[in-house]
Parts: C-alpha cells; structure tokens; sequence
C-alpha cells in the first residue's frame, strides 16, 4: 500500500486538510461536522454523502444537490466551497467517502428558536423572515424547489446573514408540463403542505411557501406549530387552524389522490388569525402568514408578493440581527439543543418523540 | 492499431450514440455525455484508460445528472451488446457483476476528474430558439423545403465527436450550425442584403464571422475523420 500513500490527486482533495472540531447535526442525509481548515484556519462545515445503494454508484440525490448547489450562487443560500474524500484503506474496503464542504455558519433557526435567551425583535423577525423569502424567491426563479423548508434548515451566520441549507430533497420543476410526476414523500411532515398530504405529485413552489409560513409562526411560538403524528393527524391539525379543506375554498382538491382515502374534518372554522394573535400582535405579520397558510396552493401567496407585502415595508423596518447575535457567543444548534418544548396553543397533544417519530423522515426515493 | 488519439475518441463516440440510441436518450443527456467522455481525456492519456468503459459510464452519469434516469444495468447490457455484436447478451454472473463495480467506480474516478462540477451548457437551447425565430423570416413554402432545422441539430449532433464542445461557446456553436447549414442547400436568410446587422448578430451579439468559420472548420474536420473510416 505504501506506494500508492503518496499519490496526489489533483481533482478531490483530502479531507484531512480540515479538522473536525465537532458533530453538530444528523439526520436522515448523514452526519455533519463543524470542522477548520488547516491552513486557512476557515470554518467549514462537512456533510457526509451516504453511499447507500453502492449498486447504482454516485447517490443521484447528493449529485442533485451538488448540482443544485453549483448552479444556487446567492447571499441567502448555503455556499458549497467543494467536495473531498477520504483515503482509501482496507478498512473501509478500499472505498472513499466522500465529504460536501460548505461555508460555515454558526446557528440554525431551531437552535436559536429552542434558546429561551434569544430573543427576536418585530424588526429582527422581519429581518428573518425577508432574508428567509429573499432566497425562496432566488432558488423559486431559478426553477428549484427545496421540498424541505423546516427551521433546522434555515442558518444563521453571526453576522446575521440567513441561509437556506440542505438541498438534499431539492429538484429542478418545470413550469409548462402538466402532468408530471414528482414524489409526494417529502417535506418534513410538521410542514408539509396540505396538497402534498392529500397526495399531490405534480406540485410547485408553493410548497415551499406553505413551510415559510409554519417557520414564520414559529419566529413567535417557539415551537413548530402543527406536530401531527400522522399524516392523517396533520391534515386533521391543518384543518383545524386554516379550516375545513373543501372544494369551496379548494377548487380541484377533490380530484387529489388521497381526498377520499384521507378523513377530513368538517365544519372547521378558518382560526389563523385567530389562535395566532395572542403570540404575534402585528396587523401585517398576521395577513401575511394568513397568505402564507392558504390552503389552495393555487392562491397561497408567492415570494415576489410576500416580500411586497406591507409587513415588510411598515415601521419597525427590518434590522440587522448582529448585535443580537453578538451577545450569545456559541453555536446554536438544533442537534446541540436541549427537546423543544410544545406551544400551550396544542396541550391535547402527546410530547413529540425526539428522532423515534417515523414520520418526521421522509424516504429519499427519486 | 497506430490509431491517432482522435480516430480512437471518434470510435468511441460513435459507439456511444449508437448505445444512446438504444437507451432512447434524449439528446442534451447524450451531449452531456460526450462532454464529460471528452474532459476525462483531456486530462488523461487513452492509453492508461479503457475508453468505452469510460464512454460507457459517461451515459450513465449523464443521465443522472441530466435527471433522464438509466438503470444501470440497462446501460451495461445496451453498452455490452452495442460493443460485441456477435456475442450472445450479458447474462447475471461474473462478467456483470465486475462491469458494474468497474462502473461503480469509473463513476467516481470521472465525478472527480470533473471535480464534481456538474452543470453543463449546451448549444441545444440556444439553437431551438434561434431556429424558431429563423422560422418566421422565411416564406413558409421554403421553410418547409429545405431541412434546415433538422441538418443544424444533426450538424450539431456530430459536432460531439471531437473535443470542441469543451472549449467553445455554446452560442457561436448553435450560430454556426446554422450557417453551415444554410450553406449546404445554397440558402440565404431572406432581406440579408437590406439588413444593418447580419442575421448572427441578432441573434448572438458578441459572435464574429471569424469565429463561425473557425466552428465551422473544427466540424468539417470531423468528417474529415469520419472518411478515413470507410476508405481505410
């Protein structure tokens, strides 16, 4: 072996450039690792590729998001710096692994969300939630959907800058072609959207939208605001916030897959606003997440809207998040964070089981 | 034997069509394909390589990131019979299972060679919306007359059986196959004489004669290639 030891290859650096400081998340994708580049001394974060299916080679869904990734070059969306790989031993039977190496940020929305010490600002919120719509409206024009908007996905630097990360679930959409085909096995199921649950497959971005409204609830609840245990339990949690899903508010939905295999409560009262006004007091942050949580995708809000909306654009403005970051000097992590506690809103609800809910995971299928 | 790098890729990509053809790839998979086989031996010799496992894998590859899915088996056995004509199809056993790992890890060797820069511009694009705007200048009866349309995509087509592809503009590349083969059936683009900006530059602004010729030149040796095939 040792004379292949000193073999460069020039295309796929090693991953022993960086250090691996900690583990600070895992998910179904893999682990990732806060690690420091040895001779720069940059922060980066590793996420590992899981070579699951060796049979079909190179996992379509981690060229996805390389590809993606490559072609999503914004401010408010995680920056891919370059894949490297391991050496090859007979320990791991002479196979690489191979490691997405992304700019480092310092937070997570969940991490930051569960800290009862941080606390956001109307105007720091705003900030957020603009930045939050601001990259939803760059990938959304460039014909990609995230199909897994969750605040554990949405990072924060210390600097304030929000990007939105792992675009593991991520895929190009067409506009024109009807009657395509997309898997309806995504989104994280606290916020997956109404027409995904009821089984729709030729979807767009409104997914997406539908998951900015559950985070932008969140800014305010702390917690995610619709935890269903079951699909069928999240429609049921859905309807009784946005109200009864009928053809009436719904044209079409009756032609979705699932309309009549799935049971849907009736005779429910539309109480967005309602149940939300204890914790967000702003006129305009409860019209927009009204929008938001629309339950026809066809009339859900879109992001060039969103970001016109007067919420944004009324005192307090939008302001920097800095100075509020500079007071919490650690990482803020969902994986590092104690369980997140559940919003008074749902006490009739079973505790959320940390990691062991099946449903939380999505398959990975394409 | 004492083939010239050239003549070798020139077999391969055909070879590659033809495997594409069976796999019914669509065309921009298949261009992405042939982009990758050319890079791979822009940076490695032919000789330390078998280039139709390479060739072989780029299809694969390409449709993973063209999102136009093959099975990897269906691309081996395509792959496979495309290769030995005479020989009986693949059947499971040995033979398979040590292509597909050889493919398994070309896969990787060549994502790495790419330094996993996946994103690929091609000329199609380009030459489809050039083409339906050119569609509208002519009179309807001529348009219809000469296949201008289908000898450019076929032009372009070829194109990807040498290297050109890494190192020209895609827009000059879709110009030119055009002007080629308006130059073929002797054709002009109707009021060309009375027009301030040759019809080119309307379409892409930043591309000179000069650089259509030198495209143009680049695809004739192509088939320059293609005839010492059939006289050799």
């Amino acid at each position: 072996m040792s004379k292949y030891d000193d073999l460069k290859f020039p295309f796929c650096e090693d991953e022993s450039k960086f250090e691996k400081l900690a583990k600070i998340g895992q998910g179904t994708f893999g682990e990732v690792f806060k690690a420091r580049d040895r001779k720069t001394k940059r922060l980066v974060a590793m996420k590992k590729v899981l070579m699951e299916n060796e049979k079909e080679g190179f996992p379509i869904t981690a060229l996805r998001e390389i590809k993606i990734l490559q072609l999503l070059k914004n401010e408010n969306v995680v920056n891919l710096l370059e894949i490297c790989r391991t050496k090859v031993t007979p320990y791991n039977r002479f196979k690489s692994t191979f490691y997405l190496v992304f700019e480092f940020c310092e937070h997570d929305l969940a991490g930051l969300l569960s800290n009862v010490n941080v606390k956001f600002t109307l105007g720091e919120i705003k900030k957020v939630m603009q930045q939050l719509l601001n990259g939803l409206y760059f990938i959304h024009s460039n014909k990609i959907l995230h199909r897994d908007m969750k605040a554990a996905n949405i990072l924060i630097t210390k600097n304030g800058v929000l990007k939105l990360a792992d675009f593991g679930l991520a895929r190009a959409f067409s506009v024109s072609s009807k009657g395509l085909r997309y898997t309806n096995r995504v989104v994280t199921l606290w916020y997956r959207p109404p027409e995904l649950l009821l089984g729709e497959r030729n979807y767009g971005p409104a997914i997406d939208q539908w998951g900015a409204g559950c985070i932008m609830a969140e800014m305010w609840t702390r917690s995610p605001i619709m935890q269903g245990n079951t699909e069928q339990h999240q429609l049921q949690l859905i309807s009784q916030l946005c109200g009864s899903i009928t053809p009436e508010v719904w044209p079409g939905v009756e032609k979705l897959e699932l309309y009549d295999k799935l049971e849907l409560p009736k005779g429910q009262k539309r109480k967005v606003k309602e149940r939300l006004k204890h914790y967000m007091k702003d006129q305009y942050a409860l019209d927009l997440l009204d929008r938001l949580l629309c339950l026809d995708p066809v009339k859900r809000i879109d992001t060039d809207s969103a970001l016109n909306h007067d919420f944004f654009w009324n005192d307090p403005m939008p302001c920097d998040l800095t100075p509020m970051l500079s007071r919490h000097g650690t990482s803020m992590f969902e994986y590092l964070a104690p369980p997140r506690r559940r919003v008074a809103a749902h006490p009739h609800q079973p505790p959320p089981k940390q990691q062991a809910n099946p449903d939380q995971h999505f398959e990975r299928i394409f | 034997m004492g083939d010239s790098e050239g003549r070798v890729h020139f077999r391969v990509v055909r070879f590659m069509h033809e495997a594409a053809l069976r796999l019914h790839m669509k065309s921009v998979p298949l261009a992405t394909a042939c982009f990758i086989y050319h890079k791979f031996f822009r940076e490695y010799a032919v000789k330390d390589f078998d280039p139709y496992l390479i060739g072989s894998t780029s299809i694969y590859l390409a449709g993973k990131v063209e999102e136009e899915h093959l099975k990897m088996r269906d691309v081996i056995n395509v792959c496979y019979k495309t290769l030995h004509r005479r020989k009986a199809p693949l059947e499971i056993g040995d033979t398979y299972t040590a292509l597909q790992e050889s493919m398994a890890s070309c896969e990787l060797l060549i994502l790495r060679c790419l330094k996993f820069q996946v994103v690929f511009v091609h000329p199609h694009k380009y030459l489809l919306h050039y083409l339906k705007s050119l569609q509208s200048w002519f009179h309807r009866r001529e348009w219809e007359e000469t296949p201008i349309a289908s000898t450019a995509w076929a032009l372009l087509r070829d194109s990807y059986h040498s290297s050109m592809c890494l190192h020209s503009n895609p827009e000059h590349v879709a110009v030119a196959v055009i002007y080629l083969a308006l130059q073929c059936y002797g054709v002009e683009v109707p009021y060309s004489k009375y027009a301030d900006t040759p019809w080119w530059k309307a379409f892409c602004e930043d591309v000179t004669l000069d650089a259509i010729k030198a495209i143009i030149k680049d695809i004739l040796t192509t088939y320059d290639v293609e005839i010492t095939f059939s006289t050799s």
